[in-house]
């Protein structure tokens, strides 16, 4: 895992030790041409020195006494080559040959060397080129001192630093780690750095759809486990006296009431997966769905059931198509829902499917004769679980509550009306037309 | 027993109704709060079973209202809310136990009898009369230590006795008592089930005074 603090640590650390040993080297460098130009000159200085005192031979041996304790290498050959000088006494380098400043290797390593001539004599100055090297070296390390030291001290602080401005991350973090299903309050913000606000911002968004979410589905758990309890009651009840019928006839009555009872509680259990597998918060599958043929189709399936209630169902929609974008299962279940409604509630005569363009929408009516619902409960309608008064027994109170999730899901409004008749319910879907 | 009882749902309650009638109590059931009040202002019952949920008036206000008269009914409440706050409403409106959906055949009948022993001031199950000895719970007769076997109805006559034993009831008191709403009663029903008590236990066991109706001989 990458650490913000770590990684800051060493490139500060690595940058400031690359800059010290970047001035060192530059240092280094200016000291040794510094050096050079001056150890070349005493060089000379010496050569030209002795040169000057070696103008009598004879006594040119103790005229160079005194020397010694200079680090170089002084050296007189006669005309013929023979060493006639050397100081320190052990110490030889070879004649460099030309006159002037060279260089030559010998034991040791590298030499500077100045040669003059005087009267046939050749006297050579020789320096080791180590002692440049270790002066000019000594010089960058002098400069790269401090950095060496104040080193640790800087990679102390810089922790520290670093440390103490991440505290509010380490702060927010926590807070989110208290964060749990039961308590998604948001986040403070009030101390928050700006550079991690962004996030802390998102995260509470997310965490107040989150216990949005969250809220809807325990209320709806808790609604389920309400009202399952209803029918596994009457499931229980009907199993006991079927159990303990005490002739053919009673046990016939009672399992009649137990298959309804098992019918009622599988709808319900139905209804409510169809409502949950509606997720208000997932938009609808975008598809071409030709709610004419739709409407065509769910009214076919229905026939057989209006059929066997002695009602009248029929469907009326435009030869052209009227297309919607959506997902046609759900807009198929919004159907089955309005059309079993209008069946179930309607006594006697007729249910109407419509559907129709007006005002650029598209429009899906279902239309019964059946007793309606008061202006007053039309609003309450829509609710989950919600029954009419004298509602039909074996009804889930969910259907309405499809329909309106499904059209809320496909950007459009479901409503209750008068029948244009006067006498029994219009439920009416406004829906966008496919562009 | 004589029973009231209050439920919405159509399934639950025939089912309740037809269980508890196999137990040999009269019940008269009723689908909503306002139907429930007139029955209260016109019968009279042993006991109420309330479901909590009913349109047109809530069964806690129904409840409130019993208790607001003064009567004494017993009273239990089923609820298809099992939280501990609507419990405690329920009691607190007057309900002398209550019953969470879904509820066993058996646990409500085994709970209205133990209301109904409360309200008798006894706490065993097990009634004593003379020589009649009346296991309420089982439902199951013994006559001087020897089990008789009596059918529901029968059963159901000679404890409503046993409840007041020297106490006089009607014939019209009993067949409150035995039948509820839509039973049909013999004209001479009561007369049968006296006769067919006094074939299995004893003659003298019920006395019969024209004018005043029937009693269980004390001891």
């Amino acid at each position: 895992m990458t650490s913000i603090r770590r990684s800051l640590l060493v490139w500060l650390l690595s940058s400031v030790l690359a800059g010290g040993i970047g001035a060192a080297g530059v240092v280094f460098v200016q000291a040794r041409i510094e050096v050079n130009d001056i150890f070349d000159y005493q060089l000379r200085q010496l050569a030209l020195t002795l040169r000057d005192r070696t103008y009598f031979p004879n006594d040119f041996a103790d005229s160079l006494t005194g020397e010694e304790s200079l680090d170089v290498v002084i050296q007189v050959w006669a005309a013929d080559g023979t060493l006639l000088y050397v100081s320190p006494a052990n110490m030889v380098v070879p004649n460099a040959v030309q006159l002037g400043f060279g260089q030559v290797v010998a034991s040791g390593g590298r030499w500077r060397t100045y040669a003059t001539q005087q009267r046939g004599l050749t006297i050579q100055v020789a320096q080791p080129l180590a002692v440049r090297n270790r002066l000019a070296f000594t010089a960058a390390w002098r400069t790269l001192l401090p950095f060496v030291v104040a080193l640790p001290l800087m990679g102390l602080l810089i922790w520290r630093l670093v440390g103490r401005e991440l505290k509010p991350i380490e702060t927010a973090a926590q807070a989110v780690a208290r964060r749990s299903p039961q308590s998604l309050d948001a986040i403070e913000t009030a101390n928050v750095p700006v550079e991690i606000e962004p996030l802390v911002t998102a995260l509470n968004g997310l965490l107040g759809r989150l216990s949005g979410a969250l809220e809807h589905e325990r209320q709806f758990i808790a609604d389920a486990a309400h009202e399952l309890r209803t029918p596994l009651t009457a499931l229980r009840l009907q199993l006991q006296l079927a159990e303990r019928a005490r002739n053919d006839d009673e046990r016939a009555r009672s399992h009649a009431a137990l298959r309804e009872g098992i019918a009622r509680a599988v709808r319900l259990v139905e209804q409510l997966l169809a409502l949950a597998r509606q997720d208000p918060d997932v938009p609808a599958e975008a598809r071409a769905v030709d709610l004419a043929v739709a409407a065509h189709s769910a009214v076919d399936g229905h026939a057989a059931s209006a059929e066997a209630h002695g009602l009248s169902l029929g469907v009326e929609a435009p030869a052209e198509p009227v297309v919607v974008n959506g997902d046609a299962a759900s807009l198929r279940t919004l159907l089955d829902n309005l059309i079993d409604n209008a069946i179930r509630y309607t006594p006697s005569g007729r249910v109407d499917v419509r559907v129709l363009r007006e005002d650029g929408r598209a429009i899906l009516e279902v239309e019964d004769t059946g007793p309606g619902i008061a202006p007053s409960d039309r609003g309450r309608a829509f609710d989950r679980f919600y029954r009419a008064e004298g509602a039909p027994q074996g009804g889930s109170g969910l259907g309405l509550a499809i329909v309106r999730r499904i059209a809320d899901k496909h950007g459009g409004s479901a409503e209750l009306l008068d029948s244009r008749s006067g006498h029994g319910l219009r439920v009416r879907v406004s829906l966008p037309l496919a562009a | 027993m004589r029973l009231l009882l209050v439920e919405d749902d159509a399934m639950i309650g025939a089912a309740a109704q037809e269980g508890l009638r196999r137990e040999g109590h009269a019940v008269d059931w009723v689908t909503d709060g306002a139907r429930a009040q007139a029955a209260l202002a016109n019968g009279v019952y042993d006991a109420m079973l309330l479901d909590l949920g009913l349109p047109k008036r809530d069964g806690l206000s129904v409840l409130r209202d019993v208790r607001g008269k003064g009567s004494d009914l017993p009273v239990i409440v089923i609820t298809a809310r099992d939280a501990v706050a609507d419990r405690i409403a329920g009691l607190d409106a007057g309900a002398d136990d209550y019953l969470v959906k879904p509820f066993d055949l058996d646990e409500l009948a085994a709970r209205l009898r133990a209301v109904a022993r409360r309200r008798a001031g006894r706490a065993a199950a097990v009634l004593h009369v003379g020589d009649l000895e009346l296991d309420t719970a089982a439902r199951r007769a013994r006559w001087k230590g020897r089990e008789v076997a009596l059918s529901a109805r029968e059963f159901a006559l000679v404890e409503t006795l046993a409840e007041r034993p020297g106490a006089y009831f009607s014939r019209a008191q009993l067949e409150d008592r035995l039948y509820g709403w839509g039973e049909e009663v013999g004209s001479n029903a009561v007369e049968v089930h006296i006769h067919a008590l006094r074939r299995k236990l004893d003659p003298s066991v019920i006395r019969t005074v024209r004018g005043l109706g029937y009693s269980l001989a004390g001891e």
